[in-house]
């Protein structure tokens, strides 16, 4: 598996990212950051480079709607595949998500499987493998 | 205190009083709380707590499945950890009385085979229990709300009894609540976190990766 590929790991909790982390560990991308909220995101995005963002939606100062928007509306950031792993299950936030240009959405809780699956698929689709 | 009995009389021929009382007290607040306004607010409130409830209950599931799982997993590798140990020490015995015969009729083989095999199945476990520590998020979460709507009742509480205390109470003075509930952020939608309760929620949260996956396909994505 193509293991140069840095991803940015997004959730208020630190539990989470750690999962998430280890994880992507495990199906070989060991090249990773963390980021408690999108604000923080959005800095580390614009400071250093990334190519995958996998992130939580309800968050403190800016949630994962805001971070994806943000992302999208940035010239040099709006190409970035970003992962929604989040708790937010009704239909509506799925919806908004996929219209805002999510690549994809995992809903909490998850299983390596499934995460696995999707970031393979986001990859393949995305040209990054 | 010891009560005697003449006080238990007296207490028995006081008690149409007390309730007399206790009733004009009740009035005396109902129509305190409408005048103020209070009365809607502490309602919604009291609305709200159904909610807290089941939240809470959902924070006791999850957190007793993610023991019960890790429990479960370490019990498993614990079973295999031993089973590996006792075939090191059954190996490790034929490789001191004939280290060629162990070879040759394949023992060290099979028990590198095993080894593999428990490794395999080890590291399985530490994924499965790393993978339960989840809860930590998903009660997060819900504790969050549940706390937000304990401080939303303290608030309105010291709001009443701001409003209802002798003027003299003034001056030394409740004061509001430091940590007002932060409630959502400028978010939109305003987001709901985790699904307590699957069934009351009905058709329009999902309640698994599948129905995410019909969801977007149905959508074209």
């Amino acid at each position: 598996m193509a293991n140069e590929l840095r991803f940015l790991v997004v959730d208020d909790f630190s539990t989470m990212r750690r999962i998430v982390r280890n994880l992507l560990k495990e199906s070989g991308f060991s090249e990773a950051d963390e980021a408690e909220d999108g604000v923080v995101a959005l800095q580390k995005l614009r400071s250093s480079t990334f190519h995958f963002v996998v992130t939580d939606i309800n968050m403190p100062n800016m949630n994962g709607f805001q971070l994806l928007e943000e992302i999208k509306k940035d010239e040099k950031l709006k190409h970035l595949p970003v992962l929604m792993v989040t708790a937010e299950a009704r239909k509506e936030d799925i919806v908004l998500a996929a219209q805002q240009g999510a690549a994809g959405y995992i809903v909490k809780p998850f299983t390596k499987a499934t995460l696995e699956e999707k970031l393979l698929n986001i990859l393949k689709k995305t040209g990054l493998r | 205190m010891d009560t005697q009995p003449d006080d238990l009389g007296a207490n028995a021929h006081a008690a149409p009083d007390i309730h007399q009382q206790l009733g004009q007290l009740t009035r005396q607040l109902h129509n305190t709380l409408r005048e103020l306004g209070l009365a809607d607010k502490l309602r919604g409130t009291a609305e709200e707590l159904p909610d807290a409830k089941s939240r809470l209950n959902y924070i006791a599931r999850l957190t007793g499945e993610a023991a019960e799982k890790v429990l479960n997993r370490v019990d498993q590798a614990k079973g295999q950890h031993e089973q590996l140990s006792a075939e090191t020490r059954r190996v490790k015995s034929l490789l001191v009385q004939d280290p060629v015969a162990a070879v040759a009729k394949g023992h060290v083989m099979n028990y590198l085979g095993d080894v593999e095999q428990a490794n395999q199945a080890i590291d399985e476990h530490l994924t499965e229990i790393m993978m339960a520590q989840d809860f930590h998020d998903l009660t997060g979460q819900v504790i969050k709300r549940v706390v937000n709507l304990a401080s939303t009742i303290e608030e309105q509480l010291i709001a009443m009894l701001i409003q209802t205390a002798p003027l003299t109470a003034h001056v030394s003075g409740a004061e509001a609540p430091a940590g007002a509930p932060a409630g959502d952020s400028a978010s939109h939608p305003v987001l709901q976190g985790p699904v307590v309760d699957a069934n009351a929620a009905g058709a329009d949260v999902v309640t698994d990766q599948s129905q995410v996956d019909d969801l977007l396909a149905s959508l074209g994505f």
